[in-house]
């Protein structure tokens, strides 16, 4: 049932990355006349790309070899899933015209309730995974990517919850698009962490396309933070001149 | 100008370089990113071997796969300092984690010694370049020191042989004094350079005047930030003509750039520019004081440095100028014509019976009263155009105001001035001062211009957000033109309206300036012929408050139309304006 799950479900998400990926191609194809090159949507649509493949080959490796798939993998990925999906439906929706939004004004107790599982669930799942390990591990190298990706994955994830936090007080309230994105990465992190514990553990073979595709997802990652971080320093700038729908200067003369 | 150049953008000194102009050297930046990002690369590379052989060629491979797991976040944290040239991580944390990388991967697998001696040649040319000369040779030091302890500490039978050494040593000096001399020479230049180019950069920059750089042919390549507050938005993308970019005119005649600048043919030697004036987009004439002079540019090419001074203030302030005196003048006028004559008759006449006096008296009071209003309002107007306006909000319940001053109105005028008050009226976020302020000047205004007599009416009503107050009469109205430059300072429906009704033009330019003050609006609706309705709204107290986060979330509803977009906004990458 486990197995199941976690096939489906990654397919699912990958068959999402993969889509979000094609569609920040045609977002940059569009933007490109008027906004030019730009190193985020680059580094994102590389993101994508490694992700996508990842969830993808991940499940049809439990679907097609029936690799007993851990419970604490079905806790990971069904937790980030409908983050992931609601990130994109929001983003499909926008795509169409529409508002590619919603607001939730205030802190509701759900959200609070929501917020105080979070810590919990990450509490749970770091003992679940310290007990794991009560045997010991044979942490086999092939592990790495898995693990360079989890820092880099939550250091994406504290720039979002950074900036969700920062616009809560001046906008009165939290962007279901932001808190989105936002658990998607902390969680994506979880999920590389669990599978190289259960690879270590032995329960998981390790694909060797697998781990190609972990191994173009550490410099994909690297790039999209070194791209944040500039456009944080100002170093260059991308697509966050000016406003949304601004024309070139000289057609404004 | 040197050459074209692909980029566009705005120079540190605000100064906006066209498609067709220069962009700023990187050269130093974009070598310490590329370099940076060839660190990870290598990083990764060597986990991932590392990675892959470890099971099957065990303990030298997880050596090199842990080098690479120490490697891939210094090597990542070295790229996300690489954004100045100045940062101290990229310059020298980089070079120090190569030579301790190189150290040890030619200890772990001494086979690959003289690829890695080649890699030490690397990082000291790098150093040479981005480093200073202390530094660099502190590396060179340090590389050789590495390259010869890694052999002394490896399998004899690993050595490197003499033959292969010497080169290196010899072409670590002399890569680094090639490097470093060039470094030094560029330098010098580099720096008398861009004093240089600083000092005009800073100029042009801070000169309120626009200041706008074309070549011979007329094609824009360069404007201040001036310029595009003066002129508008210069172009990035398209080479843009100086007549579609100014659309200069000299009387009723554009200028005709297309046998070279015409301003350089029409200034007059010895005289600071020509009055000329552009149709701006919104089709008004905006005056201009410009002038052009020829320069050589930077590759040889004849420029022209267009500068121009906007006068459209200077011209509306002469206007309002010769308006006011004449306003003022005329309503000062009339109350001192009516004081001095009954003065001239008390003085003459001094057995004048105690009832005439009285009634000169009084004259000469009422007028007195009347000048001293019209100065103050004068005054009010002066305090307001300086920017010296500043009131102290509270919550005001405006009913006995209104009240108040209809009743005071009434008697002073001896007509009737009706009040209409809804229940329940809630209190509103203003100044009480001048709320009586407001009220006044507009039952002033509406009586004023209600000359038969005319009922006029004030009516309150209002809900959670605002209070409102109209103030209605049936006098002569505006039509549609009028009302929209009635709030205007000095302006009047007509120009005999200052003989018809009296009055400076600046009551209601004072009623708006007042109520905007306190965060209301002002309107008005009008009819010729029919009457008046001026309407004001204040917040009130908790529409107030609520009024700063609304200001500060522009939608917080909708997203971005672009997948792109919304992730730069929900992970709090920084607006930047184009310039």
């Amino acid at each position: 049932m486990t197995t199941i799950a976690v096939a489906t479900v990654n397919i699912v998400l990958g068959l999402v990355y993969s889509c979000y990926g094609v569609m920040t191609i045609l977002d940059l194809k569009h933007g490109w006349r008027e906004r030019g090159f730009s190193h985020f949507g680059v580094a994102w649509i590389a993101m994508a790309f490694t992700c996508g493949p990842h969830h993808l080959a991940h499940g049809l490796h439990a679907a097609s070899t029936g690799t007993n798939a851990g419970f604490l993998d079905v806790a990971a990925v069904l937790v980030g899933f409908p983050a992931g999906v609601a990130w994109f439906l929001l983003r499909v929706e926008a795509l169409a015209g529409g508002r590619g939004d919603r607001f939730i004004k205030g802190t509701p107790t759900w959200l609070k309730a929501a917020a105080a599982l979070g810590v919990v669930y990450a509490v749970a799942m770091a003992g679940a995974i310290a007990w794991t390990w009560r045997d010991g591990i044979s942490f086999t190298p092939r592990m790495t990517p898995n693990v360079l990706l989890l820092f880099v994955y939550c250091v994406i994830g504290y720039y979002l919850l950074r900036t969700q936090l920062g616009n809560r007080e001046p906008f009165g309230g939290w962007s279901v698009s932001g808190v989105a994105l936002s658990a998607v990465f902390p969680t994506c992190g979880v999920m590389h962490v669990l599978f190289a514990t259960y690879a270590a553990s032995g329960q998981y073979h390790v694909d060797p396309i697998g781990l190609a595709i972990d191994w173009l997802a550490v410099p994909a990652a690297i790039y999209f933070v070194w791209v944040v971080r500039a456009l944080h320093q100002g170093s260059f700038t991308d697509w966050n001149e000016g406003a949304e729908g601004v024309r070139p200067r000289w057609a404004l003369a | 100008m040197s050459g074209v150049s692909v980029a566009s953008g705005s120079t540190e000194f605000g100064l906006t370089e066209t498609r067709w102009g220069r962009s700023p050297s990187s050269g130093d930046m974009l070598a310490l990113r590329v370099v940076a990002t060839a660190r990870v690369v290598a990083a990764i590379a060597i986990a991932a071997v590392g990675s892959y052989r470890a099971e099957s060629h065990g303990h030298q491979a997880t050596l090199l796969l842990l080098i690479g797991l120490v490697g891939v976040p210094w090597a990542t944290v070295v790229m996300l300092n690489s954004d100045s040239t100045d940062n101290r991580i990229a310059r020298f944390g980089g070079p120090i984690g190569d030579v301790l990388a190189l150290f040890a991967v030619q200890t772990l697998v001494p086979s690959a010694a003289e690829t890695v001696l080649l890699g030490y040649l690397v990082v000291v040319a790098f150093t040479a370049y981005t480093a200073g000369r202390a530094f660099a040779t502190l590396v060179v030091v340090g590389a050789v020191a590495a390259a010869l302890g890694s052999n002394i500490i490896t399998p004899r039978s690993t050595h490197l042989h003499m033959s292969a050494i010497l080169p290196f040593l010899l072409a670590q000096v002399a890569l680094f004094t090639l490097i470093d001399r060039t470094r030094l020479l560029q330098a010098r230049a580099t720096t008398t350079s861009a004093r240089l180019q600083t000092r005009a950069d800073t100029i042009v920059a801070h000169v309120a005047d626009a200041v706008v750089v074309t070549d011979g042919a007329g094609a824009v390549l360069q404007c201040n930030a001036a310029a595009e507050r003066v002129i508008g938005p210069a172009g990035s993308a398209a080479p843009l003509h100086c007549h579609d970019f100014l659309g200069l005119h000299r009387g009723e005649r554009a200028l005709d750039c297309s046998d070279g600048c015409a301003l350089l043919r029409e200034r007059i030697d010895g005289e600071f520019g020509l009055e000329v004036w552009r149709r701006t987009a919104d089709g008004r004439r905006q005056p201009l004081l410009a002038d052009a002079a020829r320069v050589v540019g930077l590759d040889g090419r004849i420029e022209v440095i267009h500068s121009i001074r906007d006068i459209s203030r200077i011209k509306q302030a002469e206007e309002a100028k010769t308006l006011f005196l004449a306003t003022a003048s005329h309503e000062l006028k009339t109350p001192l014509t009516v004081i001095t004559g009954f003065a001239s008759t008390l003085i003459r006449y001094a057995d004048l019976d105690r009832e005439t006096r009285t009634d000169a008296l009084q004259a000469i009071h009422a007028r007195a009263q009347e000048l001293t209003r019209i100065v103050e309002r004068l005054l009010l107007s002066s305090r307001i155009e300086a920017g010296r306006l500043e009131l102290n909000l509270e919550d005001v319940d405006v009913v006995p105001l209104i009240l108040d001053r209809a009743q005071a109105f009434g008697a002073a005028m001896g007509r009737t001035v009706g009040t209409d008050i809804a229940p329940d009226l809630p209190h509103a976020r203003a100044n009480a001062h001048a709320v009586v302020t407001v009220i006044d000047h507009l039952i002033d205004n509406a009586a004023k211009y209600s000359p038969g007599g005319e009922p006029l009416v004030v009516r309150a009503s209002g809900d959670a957000e605002r209070v409102r107050i109209d103030v209605v009469d049936q006098g002569i109205g505006m039509d549609a033109e009028q009302a929209e430059h009635c709030f205007e300072r000095f302006w009047q429906a007509e120009a005999t309206d200052v003989r018809r009704f009296g009055g400076t033009g600046i009551g209601l330019y004072i009623v708006q300036s007042m109520v905007e003050a306190m965060g209301g609006t002002i309107g008005v609706e009008s009819t010729k012929g029919s009457g008046s309705t001026f309407t004001v709204t204040l917040p009130t107290p908790s529409a107030a408050r609520l009024a700063i986060p609304a200001q500060a979330a522009t939608s917080p509803d909708v997203g971005e139309s672009t997948s792109i977009r919304e992730f730069m906004r929900q992970i709090g990458v920084p607006e930047r304006n184009r310039r």
